[in-house]
């Protein structure tokens, strides 16, 4: 429990910092790669917390994920590398209030609950069989609905990105 | 008790951090920085309420599922969104966007 406390502690710390430095680096590069390490640092998160599946998915998601951001944020940003120090930040002060606010309404939640009794965890072998049933039996309809979300989502974001054409006029017209 | 302590304050930190940048910057992409935060931080709650509190059903991982396809869609999504203002504007800063004309 002790071991299990410390690697929590210090792989949190980690995603905490590289989930600042995202917002305090002027690089965009920079910026992608820190939520790359902040997510990753999630990932190892639930791994010391055994729960193998989520951990491994977890970093194999946020790594494709984040390449193809750094990528987005390379073509659209205006200042890629932050080499001309462009603030491009607003409303600093409620920024950091509503911040400064969520942290203490959601760590004093977390300190004022009593939540009872630790449990045991299940071996990780038995993890993934049980997930595989739950995700086949009692939560059948979740899944799928989370597929149909996908798909729908995956032609709504081509329709958008393609944009308008015909006569009504459109950028390559 | 501390472990479960440790991952919920480390949760708490991670939303905060990611409201404050999704409130703070300006540029669409940096936004949707700001909300996978927040996205992670709750995720680490999850994660922590299934395995120190009830390990015995699987709901728990299921929702985590779910928030990383939630995730994905807000990603790929947002991108479509930003490449049809690029297309439109020649810009994804979000102070220009006055409106939802495109």
């Amino acid at each position: 429990m002790l071991l299990q406390t410390v690697f929590l502690a210090f792989f949190g710390l980690a995603a905490i910092w590289f989930a600042v430095v995202v917002f305090r680096t002027s690089s965009m590069v920079r910026s992608a790669l820190a939520l790359l390490f902040s997510q990753a640092a999630i990932g190892t998160m639930f791994l010391a917390m055994q729960t193998e599946f989520l951990g491994v998915l977890q970093i194999m998601m946020m790594a494709t994920e984040m390449a193809i951001m750094a990528i987005f944020m390379v073509m659209y940003m205006m200042d890629p590398g932050g080499l001309s120090g462009m603030d491009m930040t607003h409303q600093k002060r409620v920024s950091i209030a509503a911040g400064v606010l969520g942290t203490a309404v959601a760590v004093g939640t977390a300190l004022l609950v009593d939540w009872g009794p630790i449990a045991g965890v299940p071996r990780p072998g038995a993890q993934v069989h049980d997930l595989g049933i739950e995700l086949m039996e009692r939560s059948m309809l979740i899944f799928e609905t989370a597929g149909v979300t996908i798909l729908t989502a995956m032609v709504a974001t081509t329709a958008i990105a393609i944009g308008p054409r015909g006569p009504r006029g459109g950028v390559d017209d | 008790m501390a472990p479960l302590y440790v991952a919920l304050l480390v949760g708490a930190v991670l939303f905060g951090v990611g409201l404050y940048g999704a409130l703070s910057q300006t540029n669409l992409v940096m936004i949707m920085m700001g909300v996978e935060v927040m996205l992670g931080g709750a995720m680490v709650n999850l994660v922590a309420f299934w395995r120190f509190l009830h390990p015995e059903t699987y709901s728990g991982q299921m929702f985590v599922l779910i928030v990383m396809t939630v995730m994905a869609l807000e990603m790929a999504v947002g991108f479509g969104v930003g490449t049809g203002r690029f297309r439109a504007k020649g810009s994804v800063e979000m102070e220009e966007a006055r409106d939802l004309k495109g």
